[in-house]
């Protein structure tokens, strides 16, 4: 993170109230793209309020694959590599059918590729996982997936700081 | 890098126009609105010409031509004198100076021109912002306007992109549709006028393309240290995209040929970036219900990019709604603390700079948010004395001289002769 | 009628075309082989193929014993730089027309059999001019990777070797406003060069950007191999717009699995281009009077019987029926060759005595 974005971080406005209000189609845009400041000032001119929200892009700019790395050299989680994204994991997994957020597949493929962004708002989902093994059992490449998320989880919480900024 | 025995990677004159032939002949399979579509409505015009159903004001030769080549390849004649200037509704109030520069810049090559208070907005604002009004009334406003420069005999030159783009696709419907024509005609009846439809739709952009060397002739600082970036604003080039000026020697003909040509004639670096077909930001029901996407989108999407990609002194740009929102929604970022920023103005500003119009009172740079005073530091121009100049030219203008570039058209009717005393109707006697 | 030892003709000497002759020559037939380049051996050769896939064998392995064959074998007599122009006659007496393209001469022959081997040429990716070819560095297609390959010498224009690759697969294919078609042996293909990529360079970083990885039959080992020996990523989605920015080139695309676009720059982008009629097929359909399929491909009478023309006596095989590996070319040769044979043998017992 660099100095200036620290600083605009700072001046965000404190969790818990509502983002980017004034956003007509705001369903549309995740929270973390949101930079609301709640004191802003330009040239000594007072500019807080209504007409000072950004939105940052989503594009996904770089492959960045540290955690995939770590992921790789965990017990458990040296499979990942060979997942070709069938979804069979998700298909047989009972969490993903009773929770939204949690998508084995989805996981799987924003480490391998290293999508910082996608993890940043995914990583916590990892922890829903329930340990039964039926995803390891249909993986047709032998991937693991339920190793993985172990390893995952070990990751993620090795690179929380980076995770949560 | 050779490829079999004998055959090279480069590509022969011959090779390129066999190519084009064979990518334009594969576009069309799916294209909706091709080339050929265009071509034949310019014929069309032509036979309801002949046949006496329309009027139309050609490009003769009195009004000084030149050709340039459009993207369907057809020679399109660019107007030079007796131009009547079709305003832009944006640009009065965001960046007045896009139209000052452009009227200072004419007088100075001595160019007639026709500036009439008699002229409408086109209404596609309404049109493309929200979708509400209709191709009979939009190609009413269209004729309209268009008839009022046949009466004062001077050939339309178009400011704004989107009046520009609409103009162009309302007379595709006029031409090509019947029905469209003949309620256009009937509702153009009424208000006694007829229905006059332009040989060419000129947009001032091709205006300053085509006059670029003689505006070159008058440059007055040295630009060869000037780093532009250009924006082609959608509206001119991406709508009936096949009427827009191209340059294959310009950026390879790959973008729009004016504004481009105006900075490499002027001798200033032109540079490409990577994001230079998208949006300025502005993209109308945005701006108008999302300005946070909107403003979002102009600096992440374009002003950030330019700058890291190019590094330019100037992003330069032809349409009042690409100036404003590249311009202004600089504010938020660098309140906010990113530090990126480039100066946008128009072609005509950057052209009257050169040629060593005052950037105050005629260039109006007052009005632009990003930081122009290092662009004018690298033209070699004293902007702390012109500044002062302006300062003193505002005080003569509270004290009742008249303002360059404002002419006030007649308003006050002549009074009626006074004949009668005032009275009090008294209440009628039972 | 005429004796029935007149020669087969084949036209076209790629990989079909000398696997046919060839097969023809041993069965004592004689065969008058025309080829429009001045060297044998068809697109392989031509475009100097390092390896074929899936075995990574090398290309001369599987050419050089054929074209050495043909231009050895006393049966088979070769014309280079020569076309047919046109024929009359029946089978088993055929009279074709044979123009020197250079020479502007013309040859008429006797010939009992035809058989049509033009093949196939690959996408001229300049045609779409999203990807930039032809005009920025570092973009090239497959087919230009694969002579660097056989150099032994993956490197940009500036003489580096590059540190992130992009295959764009499906480049001139599965597109309407090119062709609309699969062209069946490009994904396997890239993969191939991919591993071989990482190969000669271990610390690259090689992205497949890819719609469907058709990788079919045995070929799918090489999918398999690619992501678990090599690492090699494979990104699901297609290409919009390549971008030179001076140094690198920056692809802009989308992850469809994210949902989300990405612009990532890359040193190097290979176009996986894909295959269509060319030329040559168009102008022996014009000369032997053969239909072509909406595609421009050489149409056989029943779609899934390639070699049967619809014309008594003239045969195809190979590309120019239909997208096809140099594997299915060949045995498409072969099953021709026996064609051609088993008619000059029944013409042979028709012939009075």
């Amino acid at each position: 993170m660099s100095e200036e974005e620290k600083k605009r971080k700072e001046k965000e406005s404190s969790a818990g109230e509502e983002k980017g209000k004034f956003i007509i189609e705001r369903r549309y845009v995740d929270d973390s793209r949101i930079i609301e400041p709640k004191k802003l000032e330009l040239g000594g001119i007072d500019m807080s309020g209504r007409w000072g929200t950004l939105v940052l892009p989503r594009t996904l700019e770089d492959f960045d694959t540290e955690i995939y790395r770590d992921v790789e050299k965990l017990p458990r989680g040296g499979n990942i590599g060979k997942c070709w994204q069938c979804g069979n994991c998700t298909a047989v997994c009972p969490v993903a059918h009773a929770h939204s957020e949690f998508n084995p597949r989805y996981l799987i493929h924003i480490v391998k590729m290293g999508y910082t962004s996608e993890i940043k708002k995914h990583h916590e989902a990892v922890y829903l996982c329930s340990g039964c093994g039926l995803c390891s059992a249909a993986c047709p490449k032998g991937v693991d997936p339920q190793g993985v998320m172990i390893a995952m989880s070990i990751a993620f919480k090795a690179h929380e700081s980076e995770l949560t900024e | 890098m050779q490829l079999g025995k004998d055959e090279e990677l480069e590509l022969g004159k011959e090779d390129a126009k066999l190519l084009e032939t064979l990518s334009s002949q594969r576009k069309a399979k799916f294209a909706f609105g091709t080339t050929e579509d265009y071509l034949k409505m310019l014929e069309r015009m032509k036979e309801l010409e002949k046949k006496g159903e329309i009027i139309v004001h050609h490009v003769t030769d009195d009004y000084d031509p030149v050709g340039v080549r459009t993207l369907s390849g057809r020679v399109k004649k660019i107007p030079t004198r007796e131009t009547w200037q079709h305003k832009s509704c944006g640009q009065c109030g965001h960046i007045p100076g896009y139209i000052s520069a452009f009227y200072w810049i004419m007088s100075e090559l001595g160019v007639s021109y026709v500036d009439d208070t008699n002229q409408t907005s086109c209404t596609a604002w309404n049109y493309y912002g929200s979708g509400t009004s209709n191709p009979v009334a939009l190609s009413a406003v269209f004729l309209r306007n268009m008839h009022a420069a046949y009466e004062r005999n001077a050939y339309p030159l178009i400011h704004c992109g989107t009046s520009y783009g609409d103009y162009k696709e309302c007379r595709y419907l006029v031409v090509m549709n019947r029905d469209i024509r003949e309620r256009v005609r009937a509702i153009l009846k009424k208000v006694d006028r007829e229905l006059v439809i332009p040989e060419e739709l000129v947009h001032y952009s091709e205006w300053l393309h085509v006059m670029r060397q003689e505006v070159a002739a008058r440059r007055k600082f040295d630009m060869s240290g000037v780093k532009v970036a250009v924006h082609a604003a959608c509206h001119t080039y991406k709508l009936m995209a096949e009427d827009y000026t191209y340059d294959e020697n310009i950026l390879g003909g790959r973008r729009p040929a004016p504004t481009s040509s105006i900075a490499l004639a002027l001798g200033s670096q032109l540079l490409d970036y990577s994001n230079w077909y998208d949006c300025c930001g502005f993209g109308f029901r945005h701006i108008l219900t999302e300005r946070e996407i909107a403003r979002s989108f102009a600096y992440f999407r374009k002003i950030r990019p330019i700058v890291r990609e190019t590094h330019a002194d100037v992003l330069i740009t032809h349409d009042t709604g690409c100036v404003t929102t590249l311009d202004k929604s600089q504010v938020v970022p660098l309140a906010q603390g990113y530090r990126e920023t480039i100066p946008v103005i128009s072609d005509s500003q950057f052209a009257a700079l050169a040629m060593g119009a005052h950037p105050f009172i005629v260039c109006q740079l007052q009005w632009h948010i990003a930081d122009w005073k290092p662009l004018l530091a690298k033209m070699g121009i004293d902007w702390q004395a012109a500044y002062e100049e302006y300062k003193s030219y505002l005080d003569k203008v509270k004290g009742g001289m008249k303002p360059a570039f404002i002419r006030s058209p007649p308003r006050h009717l002549q009074p009626r002769p006074h004949t009668k005393a005032f009275r009090v109707d008294e209440p009628v006697m039972s | 009628m005429k004796a029935p030892d007149n020669p087969v003709l084949v036209i076209g000497a790629g990989p079909a075309g000398l696997q046919a002759a060839k097969d023809v020559a041993e069965f004592g037939v004689p065969v008058l082989l025309v080829e429009r380049r001045k060297e044998l051996g068809g697109a392989p050769i031509r475009w100097s193929y390092h390896t074929l896939a899936p075995d990574f064998r090398p290309t001369e392995e599987v050419m050089g014993p054929l074209i050495d064959f043909c231009q050895s074998n006393k049966n088979v007599t070769v014309m280079k730089g020569c076309i047919v122009d046109g024929y009359s006659g029946r089978p088993g007496d055929f009279h074709v027309r044979i123009k020197d393209e250079t020479t502007k001469n013309i040859t008429e022959k006797v010939v009992s059999s035809i058989i049509v081997a033009t093949g196939f040429e690959h996408f001229d990716a300049r045609v779409d001019p999203r990807y930039g070819y032809g005009r920025m560095p570092n973009v090239i297609g497959i087919n230009e990777l694969e002579i660097m390959l056989k150099q032994g010498r993956v490197v940009g224009h500036d003489g580096k070797p590059p540190k992130r690759v992009a295959f764009i697969f499906c480049v001139g294919s599965r597109d309407r406003s090119t062709n609309p078609w699969c062209c069946t042996v490009c994904c396997g293909v890239s993969i191939k060069q991919g591993i071989e990529v990482k190969q000669l360079l271990p610390d690259s970083q090689v992205y497949m950007i890819y719609m469907d990885i058709r990788t079919i039959g045995l070929w799918e080992k090489l999918y398999w191999e690619s992501m678990e020996k090599y690492g090699i990523n494979f990104i699901r989605g297609r290409v919009g717009e390549v971008y030179y920015t001076g140094e690198k080139l920056l692809v802009k695309g989308e992850d469809t699995l994210v949902r989300g676009p990405f612009e990532v720059l890359f040193d190097m982008v290979v176009l996986a281009v894909g295959i269509e009629p060319g030329p040559g097929t168009k102008q022996a359909a014009g000369a032997l009077s053969l239909s072509l399929n909406e595609y421009g491909f050489l149409a056989p009478k029943i779609p899934n019987v390639h070699f049967d023309s619809g014309k008594e006596g003239i045969f195809l095989a190979g590309a120019c029926v239909a997208p096809m590996s140099v594997e299915e070319a060949l045995s498409e040769g072969s099953a021709a060759a026996m064609q051609a044979v088993k008619l000059g043998s029944r013409l042979m017992q028709k012939v009075p005595v």
